[in-house]
């Protein structure tokens, strides 16, 4: 505070009691203190209009608007992503404009007119966007929602019929990672009166053939009707034509909230006393700590505790830790490893003690290239063999793998002999592939709030796996897992990096139980993208045999990857799983780098093993002068020719040949034009995986009201509505919004990890057994009042009624005849009916691109993406995510790369302008033809999505760029650089 | 950010008083300046607002007279102001293509002319390059996909401003005021390159505000292309800005400015050479294009944008062929 007169003017009104006197003083003052000649610093009264009210609040100088909002005035729903003008997350509207509340400092906001997420509805009544983006499901995680309904909201007021065109550009910056920006569009058109354009298809609405028996095959081809469903299991349901509720495009029941900015995120939540972490961390990549000295930091007023990193948890730990014996601080072995964080009472305060730790370094040799890395004479990342279990999401490697150098493996897989194959092979393809390091780039970045108290610890947690994050803490703090409460009410994308409590929840939580308070460590945009996770690089060989029609004789991939400080970089299962072969073989080592520890990403190996694969597929095609469509006909066959996966394949390329217009396709290369055109496919295949640790209990409580109670996540799939619609159908419940989901948090029945795409494997079926048993005792309670046994009832539209009768009493009225307060229903996972199979699904898409041949500018035009899960439960939702892994394909396809300096190993563009992510004028458009593919496997038969719409994409583009110009383009990204450098290559 | 005095005066005088001090900095729309200071490359004790001085906001003018444009006009209104987009379409256009609407409603005319570099070697705080008074271009042997094409010898960072070229295209003139005194200054002569003085970017003296922009009155045709790789938000591979007037079918005068392609945006003296005196049309189009690359040294990671900047020089003076006026 430079003028004193300030603080003693504010000192005075703030002791003011006449409010109206007050305020008006208060104007006065803050007009003159934040805009006139004279300096003003420190704490500064100002005055705007806020969301309709004028509000006086005091900031600094330094203090930005989304600062002001979030921290001092609890309006939330302003989210701060980039942190730096890139993103368009933190919009609101000054003087009705959208701006960004990051960039503007709230001290020149003196006197404006702002309005923010929370003000846009009016009292009940949601603005026509919000309504629209409720509607249209333009969300899914929701982080990026309220800066997209902002801009949205703000071209309405000066466009009133804007086109498709015109609502691309308007959020143009506003960054969505799970792929929203198709129904944002769509949202536009409807808020403002037009109709968008259908973009989803569902393959068919065929009944199920007559029977008690479980629903097998695809329907609308091959439906059958298999055994009944075990003893004490639900009957099987019918088709999605045969209910009411499930399998119905339905908005998510949480729209509301992340329409308004209600929905509260980790980093939104605010506790009494709550202190700031930031962390400090290394610049270096490879490099002894000798020193930390941290009493500059301590002696700060306002800092709370410090606390040095003992040991991290991400990424490979050496086999024998006698080798690091002795070590008082963590070898680091990439810049930005954190070395210690410290709490304070501001944000601000929390940076400015963090830049006062003294750390002295001995720097040590480093690399961060994964072919040097290999090299004999490579500085070591580990001094010795390491291990690497998986998260719950995947990574890690197999153990006892052996280790020279920083070259872990290979971890072979194999069956019949592929160099007998190859030998016989009329026809031998080979190529070389190479994918880059994409970060995770969740819009919400990793982020805790750990509150430790005597009687147990309370941590708000951004993750995909509340039990690993429990389970994680109450290990590394020796508590009971009991004691350990995680909760992650909403949280903001994480695609695979989001498992366990990580070094950074470590830390938050020593510091809230050094400082006996509650601790928010959320990270910035650089470190996320550093240090929390990513897409391992790899370079894969490529060898296979055919015979002269194309069947496969052999087939073996040889791959290298790096997932810096971590394991887990092999090409997936792709390659083993999707075609048939007798012969195959893949080899897989790991390199360590001195760079950021990769995480499960979306699909694990398998985005970048397809990217491989489908390319050195569609060369086969060529040189059999087969279409490439005709050729993957040929080759998916199982040994079962009525295999449920190739029959669903089957159909799929057929409907998407069909909606795409496939019989267009040219020759590669044939296209005359500058800007050429061309079309490509690609195949998916997923895994079909099972956590067991999913249940949950649902309750029926005396006035009707239903809960679901899980601690599974809604990691923005729409887990919340799929899972109401499922109870809402068994207890016949007018709509999915009739169910409370009471999810996210550790108190409740243990839920399953959302990694693998094994979210809905897992739970649905477990709500519907719970439904189905809180049904039962529903009848059994009321029945008397019906004067008939439970058996001649049933629950149908909200009502109860006698069997054969058109009408029934309301179920709220019937269940307030319920003799106990509350009936609960537990059920857990069982294995699948007849154990769990090793089995899978998929899907296939087709790309149209246009290359500029000059500037090597690559657009994606348009895709269609087939796809079956199982039983969509909710296909609004299931359309989101193919869009998101259509969208995530793409964007790693065409731009997305990790930048490392070799000279220093720092991250270059660890910001969101410059590592660059796709965005809404990047989109094509996009249509989802889904499949309905029985298994019998539960009482719900449904299946992920999240993962196996992300694998095809990218070898669609890669195909479709090949059709193009003619030219292969086996690494990405494949941005002019690379369409140049190839196109330049093929004429030399 | 580190904190800082705040100080927001309403007349020219008193920025120029108060910007005079001692670590005092300059804010308009603010957009790359908290950018610097959120990446500590600044710590200034004195950030003045320039967002409280009347007069700097206004769009004067026509076709006929020209363009006086107020220094704290937004690039937005710019884009969608009426006059501006008839008497300068393609500057408009260059405004439309910056950042984000969100940005374009922040960012003013002035910030941008005066933004700093975004090469990422300069917005680390860790790398002390040249610029920052250090001894290493860390680009020049780095990564430097993004870097100048031109002109990179001490500094290999590219200028920023992807609507100084549009403007220097069209000749603009800035006035420049500082405390009583105010000063002329065409646009050409405001950039300064790093081999002449690599502590700055343009000749901004402390107590400086540029108060507004004239665009002259022009019968040149116009075209300007920003190509990037990604159309949403994302920073150019090259732009060209080109304006070209006639004699008949004689082009009389020309200028082709290059963007993204050295540490100042770059007249393309020997592309210009090419259209003057010669008929405008596809040939001497295509000569033009290939001179503006002439004396290009690309770094190790850049080469492949030369064709690129050949192309989009080609593809801009092909636009000012179409263009009606």
């Amino acid at each position: 505070m430079s003028d004193p007169s300030q603080l003693s003017r504010r000192g005075f009104l703030g002791g003011a009691s006449v409010t109206a006197a007050t305020s008006a003083l208060l104007d006065s003052a803050a007009a003159h203190a934040a805009s006139g000649a004279e300096p003003v610093s420190g704490a500064t009264p100002i005055t705007l209009t806020l969301n309709g009210a004028k509000k006086t609040l005091t900031v600094e100088p330094r203090t930005t608007l989304a600062a002001a909002l979030r921290d001092s005035l609890g309006l939330t729903g302003t989210k701060v992503v980039c942190d730096r003008g890139a993103c368009s997350a933190c919009t609101v509207h000054v003087d009705g404009t959208p701006m960004l509340g990051c960039t503007l400092l709230a001290i020149e906001l003196e006197g404006r007119k702002i309005v923010t997420i929370e003000g846009l509805a009016k009292g009940d009544a949601l603005h026509p966007v919000q309504q629209a983006f409720i509607e249209q499901d333009a969300m899914q995680c929701g982080f990026c929602t309220p800066g997209m309904v902002m801009s949205c909201a703000g071209l309405l007021t000066k466009n009133k019929k804007p086109t498709e065109a015109d609502a691309r550009d308007a959020i143009a910056g506003n960054l969505c990672r799970c792929g929203t920006y198709p129904k944002v569009v769509a949202a536009v058109l409807q808020a403002s009166g037009q109709k968008p354009p259908p973009t989803l298809e569902l393959a068919s609405t065929a009944l199920a053939p007559d029977g008690q028996g479980r629903l097998l095959g695809v329907v609308g081809t091959s439906l059958s009707r298999g055994e009944a469903p075990p003893a004490g299991e639900p009957q099987a349901w019918g088709t999605n034509a045969q209910l009411r509720l499930v399998g119905k495009p339905t908005p998510r029941i949480d729209g509301r909230q992340k329409v308004t900015g209600a929905a509260r995120y980790t980093a939104d939540v605010r506790l009494p006393g709550m202190l700031y972490a930031r962390r400090v961390v290394s610049v270096h990549p490879h490099a002894k700590v000798k020193s930390i000295d941290t009493s500059a930091a301590e002696a700060l007023p306002g800092v709370k505790a410090v606390h040095v990193v003992e040991r991290t948890l991400e990424g490979a730990k050496l086999r024998d830790p006698s080798q690091v014996k002795g070590e008082r601080y963590p070898t680091i072995r990439y810049a930005g490893q954190a070395v210690a964080a410290v709490a304070a009472t501001t944000p601000e305060l929390a940076d400015q003690a963090a830049r006062l730790v003294k750390v002295e370094y001995e720097p040590l040799p480093f690399t961060v290239d994964l072919e040097e890395a290999r090299g004999a004479s490579a500085p070591l990342v580990f001094p010795g063999p390491t291990e690497q279990p998986p998260t719950a999401g995947g990574g890690g490697a197999p153990k006892g793998l052996p280790q020279k150098g920083n070259v872990r493996g290979p971890d072979v897989k194999s069956r019949g002999d592929v160099k007998k194959g190859l030998a016989e092979a009329k026809l031998k393809l080979s190529g070389d592939y190479r994918t880059q390091v994409q970060t995770h780039t969740p819009l919400e970045a990793h982020g805790v709030v750990a509150d430790w108290r005597d009687d147990g610890l309370t941590v708000y947690v951004s993750t995909q796996s509340t039990a690993s994050a429990r389970n994680e803490l109450a290990t590394v703090f020796e508590l009971d897992a009991g004691k350990v409460r995680i909760i992650s009410e909403f949280m903001g994308g994480g695609f695979g990096a989001k498992f366990g409590a990580g070094t950074y929840g470590v830390l938050a939580t020593h510091l809230s139980r050094a400082a006996k308070a509650p601790v928010r460590l959320v990270l910035d945009r650089e470190e996320e993208h550093v240090s929390a996770g990513n897409r391992p690089a790899t370079v894969q060989h490529l060898e296979l045999g055919a015979t002269e029609n194309g069947t496969l004789t052999a087939l073996s991939v040889q791959s290298y990857g790096t997932g810096g400080v971590s394991t887990g970089s092999g090409a997936g299962f792709f390659a083993e799983r999707l075609y048939a072969t007798p012969n195959f073989r893949s080899e897989h080592s790991d390199v360590f780098t001195h760079a950021g520890p990769a995480a499960a990403f979306r699909a694990p190996g398998n985005v970048q093993g397809a990217f491989a694969l489908e390319q050195l597929i569609d060369e086969l095609a060529e040189k059999l002068g087969v279409d490439p469509l005709e050729l993957r006909e040929r080759l998916d066959v199982g040994e079962d020719p009525r295999d449920p996966q190739r029959e669903a394949r089957r159909l799929e390329r057929k409907l998407g040949a069909e909606r795409f217009g496939w019989a267009r396709r040219k020759a590669p290369g044939s296209d005359g034009a500058v800007v050429k055109r061309g079309v490509g496919v690609a195949q998916s295949l997923w895994g079909r995986f099972v956590d067991m640790d999913s249940s949950c209990d649902v309750r029926i409580n005396r006035d009707g009201s239903v809960e679901l109670l899980s601690s599974v996540m809604d990691i923005g799939t729409g887990t919340r509505t799929a899972l109401a619609l499922v109870v809402a159908e068994e207890l016949g419940l007018a709509s999915a919004a009739d169910v409370t989901l009471r999810i996210g948090d550790t108190h409740h029945p243990v839920g399953p990890s959302s990694g693998g795409s094994k979210t809905l494997v897992g739970v649905a079926s477990v709500a519907r057994n719970a439904a189905a048993d809180a049904r039962q005792q529903f009848l059994a309670e009321v029945a008397g009042g019906f004067g008939v046994p439970a058996t001649a009832l049933e629950l149908v539209n909200g009502e109860v009624r006698k069997q054969g009768e058109p009408k029934g009493k309301p179920f709220k009225k019937v269940a307030a005849g319920m003799k106990r307060e509350q009936l609960t229903a537990h059920a857990q996972r069982k294995d699948d009916y007849g154990g769990n199979p090793k089995s899978g699904y998929g899907g296939v898409q087709f790309a149209e691109v246009s290359v500029d041949t000059e500037t090597g500018v690559v657009k994606v035009e348009r895709v269609v993406a087939v796809h079956d899960c199982g039983r969509p439960l909710n296909p609004l939702a299931v359309q989101s995510q193919v869009n998101g892994g259509v969208i995530h394909g793409i964007s790693f396809a065409l731009f997305e790369e990790r930048r490392l300096d070799p000279r220093s190993g720092r991250m270059l563009n660890a910001n969101l302008d410059q590592y660059k992510v796709l965005g809404s004028r990047d989109t094509p458009h996009i249509e989802t033809v889904l499949l309905e593919h029985y298994q019998g496997l539960t009482s719900v038969d449904a299946n992920g999505i999240g993962e196996p719409a992300n694998i095809a994409t990218a070898a669609a583009v890669a195909n479709a760029v090949y059709n193009a110009v003619g030219v292969r383009l086996r690494e990405l990204p494949m941005t002019p650089r690379a369409v140049l450098t190839a196109l330049k290559g093929a004429r030399s | 950010m580190n904190a800082f005095e705040w100080v927001a005066p309403k007349t020219t005088e008193q920025v120029s008083e108060a910007a005079r001090a001692q670590g005092a900095v300059l804010k308009a729309g603010g957009v790359d300046l908290l950018d610097r200071l959120k990446n500590n490359l600044e710590a200034p004790s004195r950030v003045v607002s320039l967002q409280a001085l009347k007069g700097l906001g206004g769009i004067a003018g026509d076709a006929k007279a020209g363009l006086e444009l107020g220094a704290l006009v937004t690039l937005a209104q710019l884009a969608g102001d009426a006059r501006v987009r008839a008497a300068a379409p393609k500057l408009a256009e260059a405004c439309w293509h910056v950042a984000t609407p969100q940005v374009r409603n922040m960012a003013t005319l002035g910030g941008n002319l005066a933004q700093r570099t975004h090469c990422w070697y300069f917005r680390s705080e860790h790398d002390v390059c040249r610029r920052k008074g250090g001894s290493t271009c860390f680009a020049q042997r780095g990564d430097n996909e993004h870097h100048a094409l031109f002109g990179n010898g001490v500094c290999a960072s590219v200028h920023a401003s992807t609507v100084a070229p549009m403007l220097l295209a069209l000749e603009a003139v800035l006035t420049v005021e500082n405390g009583k005194s105010s000063r002329q200054l065409r646009l050409e002569d405001f950039f300064v390159p790093p081999e002449k003085d690599l502590s700055r970017e343009n000749v901004l003296q402390p107590g400086d505000v540029i108060t507004r922009v004239r665009v002259p009155p022009s019968r040149a045709k116009t075209g300007y292309l920003k190509q990037t790789a990604k159309e949403s938000f994302d920073w150019p591979l090259a732009v060209a800005a080109v304006a070209v007037e006639l004699d008949g079918a004689t082009c009389k005068r020309a200028a082709v400015v290059l963007g993204a392609a050295a540490p100042v945006p770059l007249r393309a003296r020997a592309a210009e050479a090419a259209l003057v005196g010669k008929p405008f049309g596809p040939d001497s189009i295509r000569e033009a294009a290939k001179a503006a690359v002439q004396g290009a040294s690309p770094l190790s990671g850049n080469g492949y944008r030369v064709p690129v900047f050949e192309v989009v020089v080609r593809r801009a003076l092909e636009q000012a062929l179409e263009a009606k006026s």
